[in-house]
């Protein structure tokens, strides 16, 4: 990060084993809905990183330990630690060091993170990713895999990238209005989107193909009776997922607006510890000046009196100007809201076209 | 949901040479492989080392859940061991077996140890001494069958996998170490739901030449479903319609089940179909308009909390400024949001876009 003669050509796209893509999916719905997050590695050519085999991080001692079976918030928190906490640095580098010996790619590029209907742009996915690219290796991404968006359609997997400019705010930890008006740091500048490329090795295309795929094109044999058409159904494809065509999403949109709230209720406390600053600011503030006109008075007199003026600086020991709050929460709470309205957006897209398309496939007249 | 293979005969069998007293299972077994075991197999295959060993196989541990009964082993992950085999000898890493273990179940503690694989259809002497060390009581998953499952990679021809379990068998009690009664047990590979979604975008790649395909948006998918389902109606239409012409063949069993299909649809009024139709879609973009108008709120407070506010330079005046803004902003957004919320989002995506290349 520090050195931009290191990075040659600038990651522009990922490209995932399909093997990533399935060990992912499965460590995350397993934990489904507290977070799970893992390791990836891989090789970067040419400003593609190549991501080629992922692990997943121990939880397990978290879990067991812990006493309340529905307290599934500690251990999600905990889960979304785990890739900057040191036990995990360890059992990163010893898995790492086991796979370099069965010829895998034994370089840390990134880490996974499991997410619920988008929820994923919160700190600990900035410190995480932060820790990534500042101590491991510059070139790092964070995949992030929806669980509740893939089982209701496509999957849901993107690579993200804290911004240059972020990184640097960051480092120094202000996120004052003053710094952020000089860097013009927004709040669409914290996490840059990567393209993801699925890729597939030739065994795998070649495994892929025996699997049930595009219905036979010649012609079949005529089944005997139903009970026989019923009990030998012809395998269904895995692409394209005819799963997509269901019609239910209102829990989704339930959820999307409980979360929205959520984000809403973030801004709120945000704006009000804002002002309470700003208020604590204005009266401290007034205090000084009433100070420093009584001090000019005083020192007006002594002048007349001909004694040495008092120090007029003095009130920078006396009173202590209250420290601005962080911009950087609202700014995550930003971001977090226009993914959330995408997200909306993207549902109401596909259920209008096929609310569309029932309507007038149930009343053919009217369309 | 699963491939399966023919059926099979169960033969019982003794395990390993049984201890006195410990009881081995003896009932039939059910293999269940899940793709990303499979996926991790033949990456492993492509990965092998070929410069220090003459073996052209690769092998690995099987880890997995049992069921409780033990009749059914699911097999959700793997790993692989380094191993070196010529021809009078076969070495097997058990050291890094044993830490790969540990690692793997630190991560997974639910899953357990339940057998090995290999990438050859080959069953030799080297694979029942390995066998035995997987079956053993010891290093292994006595008294539960070890299961053994080969994968064949050979280029240019088909995967094909064999999943095997193991009886003792010996001429005498030296060479017991070394070889093993190889028993077929039925497999089959099975997805969840969850894995559905993941499944289909790898193989929306396999037909391309480059075996590569983009993560596609949701409405991109839904275009390729119906683009799909109308195809499949096509063809029945056409058939139905050849048979009526008296071209093709009819036959019952497929008029009853389309009959049935058809009786599906449910018979509503049209008024409740219009009625619900229209509440339905109404609440759909309610929802949408009010996330946008949220979003460009919240925007908006972003931009003024550091928008430099120059209006007579006192902080007085800036703050009253602001809050004028924000509702004027207020306003705004709502009259964007009522043109359509999904364009507003669009044109607030485009000055972004062309900066994300050249980060």
């Amino acid at each position: 990060m520090a050195d931009p003669v290191a990075k040659e050509v600038p990651l522009n796209s990922v490209q995932v084993e399909a093997l990533v893509v399935m060990k992912i999916v499965k460590a995350c719905s397993a934990t489904f809905p507290t977070t799970a997050t893992g390791s990836i590695v891989g090789m970067d050519v040419n400003g593609t990183l190549q991501i080629t085999n992922c692990f997943p991080f121990p939880t397990a001692d978290v879990a067991a330990s812990d006493s309340h079976p529905n307290d599934h918030m500690a251990a999600s928190n905990l889960a979304a630690a785990a890739p900057r906490s040191k036990a995990n640095v360890v059992y990163q580098n010893e898995m790492i060091k086991c796979l370099r010996e069965v010829n895998v790619d034994a370089n840390n590029v990134g880490w996974y993170t499991s997410a619920n209907m988008g929820n994923f742009i919160n700190t600990s996915l900035i410190e995480n990713q932060y820790y990534y690219q500042k101590e491991v290796n510059e070139r790092t991404v964070a995949l992030v895999h929806d669980v509740s968006r893939s089982s209701q359609g496509a999957l849901s997997l993107r690579a993200f990238r804290l911004a240059p400019s972020f990184m640097a705010a960051f480092k120094e930890g202000k996120f004052t209005t003053e710094n952020m008006q000089k860097t013009k740091l927004t709040y669409k500048d914290v996490l840059i989107e990567l393209p993801i490329i699925v890729h597939n090795s030739h065994l795998l295309t070649s495994f892929l193909h025996q699997l049930p795929a595009e219905l036979p094109k010649e012609e079949l044999e005529f089944p005997a009776s139903l009970q026989e058409l019923t009990a030998d159904q012809p395998p269904i494809p895995l692409y394209p997922n005819l799963e997509s065509l269901d019609l239910s999403i209102d829990p989704y949109l339930e959820k999307t607006c409980d979360q929205l709230l959520d984000s809403i209720e973030t801004h709120y406390t945000e704006l009000n510890n804002f002002q309470y600053f700003q208020r604590q600011l204005a009266r401290e503030q007034t205090k000084v000046t009433a100070w420093k006109t009584k001090r000019a008075a005083e020192n007006a007199t002594r002048a007349a009196q001909k004694l040495a003026p008092l120090p007029e600086d003095e009130w920078e020991r006396l009173f202590k100007l209250p420290t601005e709050p962080s911009r950087l929460e609202g700014m995550l709470n930003a971001r977090q809201v226009e993914q959330y309205s995408r997200q909306v957006d993207g549902f109401t897209a596909s259920i209008t076209s096929k609310m569309f398309a029932v309507k007038s496939n149930l009343l053919p007249e009217s369309s | 949901m699963a491939v399966g293979t023919d059926s099979f005969l169960h033969l019982a069998r003794p395990l390993a040479p049984s201890a006195i007293g410990v009881q081995p299972t003896t009932a039939p077994l059910n293999v269940i492989i899940q793709p990303q075991a499979v996926f991790s197999i033949l990456d492993h295959a492509i990965r092998r080392d070929i410069r220090d060993t003459q073996s052209t196989r690769v092998i690995g541990a099987l880890l997995g859940v049992r069921s409780e009964d033990g009749m059914e082993v699911e097999v959700r992950n793997c790993f692989a061991i380094p191993h070196t085999e010529n021809e009078d000898q076969v070495e097997v890493d058990v050291e890094y077996q044993k830490n790969m273990l540990a690692l793997q179940l630190k991560a997974n503690p639910r899953e357990v140890l339940l057998g090995w694989y290999t990438t050859s259809l080959e069953l030799n002497s080297f694979s029942a001494l390995i066998q035995n060390f997987f079956a053993s009581p010891e290093t292994g998953t006595f008294p539960h069958p070890a299961v053994h499952l080969t994968v064949s990679t050979e280029a240019g021809k088909e995967i094909e996998a064999r999943a095997y379990i193991s009886a003792p068998v010996g001429v005498n009690a030296e060479r017991a170490a070394e070889s093993c009664l190889f028993i077929p047990v039925p497999y089959e590979i099975r997805y969840g739901e969850a894995e559905k979604s993941g499944l289909e975008l790898i193989s929306g790649a396999k037909d391309s030449e480059n075996r590569a395909a983009p993560v596609v948006s949701d409405i991109e998918g839904l275009e390729r479903a119906v683009d799909q389902t109308l195809d499949l109606l096509e063809r029945v239409s056409e058939y139905v319609n050849s048979v009526l012409d008296e071209e093709k063949e009819p036959s019952n069993a497929l008029g009853q089940f389309l009959m049935n299909a058809l009786s599906l649809a449910p018979k509503v009024d049209p008024q409740d179909i219009e009625r619900d139709f229209n509440n339905h879609i109404q609440d759909v973009l309610v929802v949408s308009y009010l996330a946008n108008t949220i979003r460009t709120q919240i925007d908006l407070s972003q931009r003024l909390a550091t928008a430099t506010l120059t209006m007579g330079g006192s902080d007085a005046l800036a703050a009253t400024g602001g809050e004028g803004g924000g509702d004027k902003g207020q306003r705004g957004g709502q009259r964007g949001g009522k043109r359509g919320g999904g364009r507003g989002g669009g044109q607030q995506r485009e000055p972004r876009e062309p900066r994300e290349p050249s980060e």
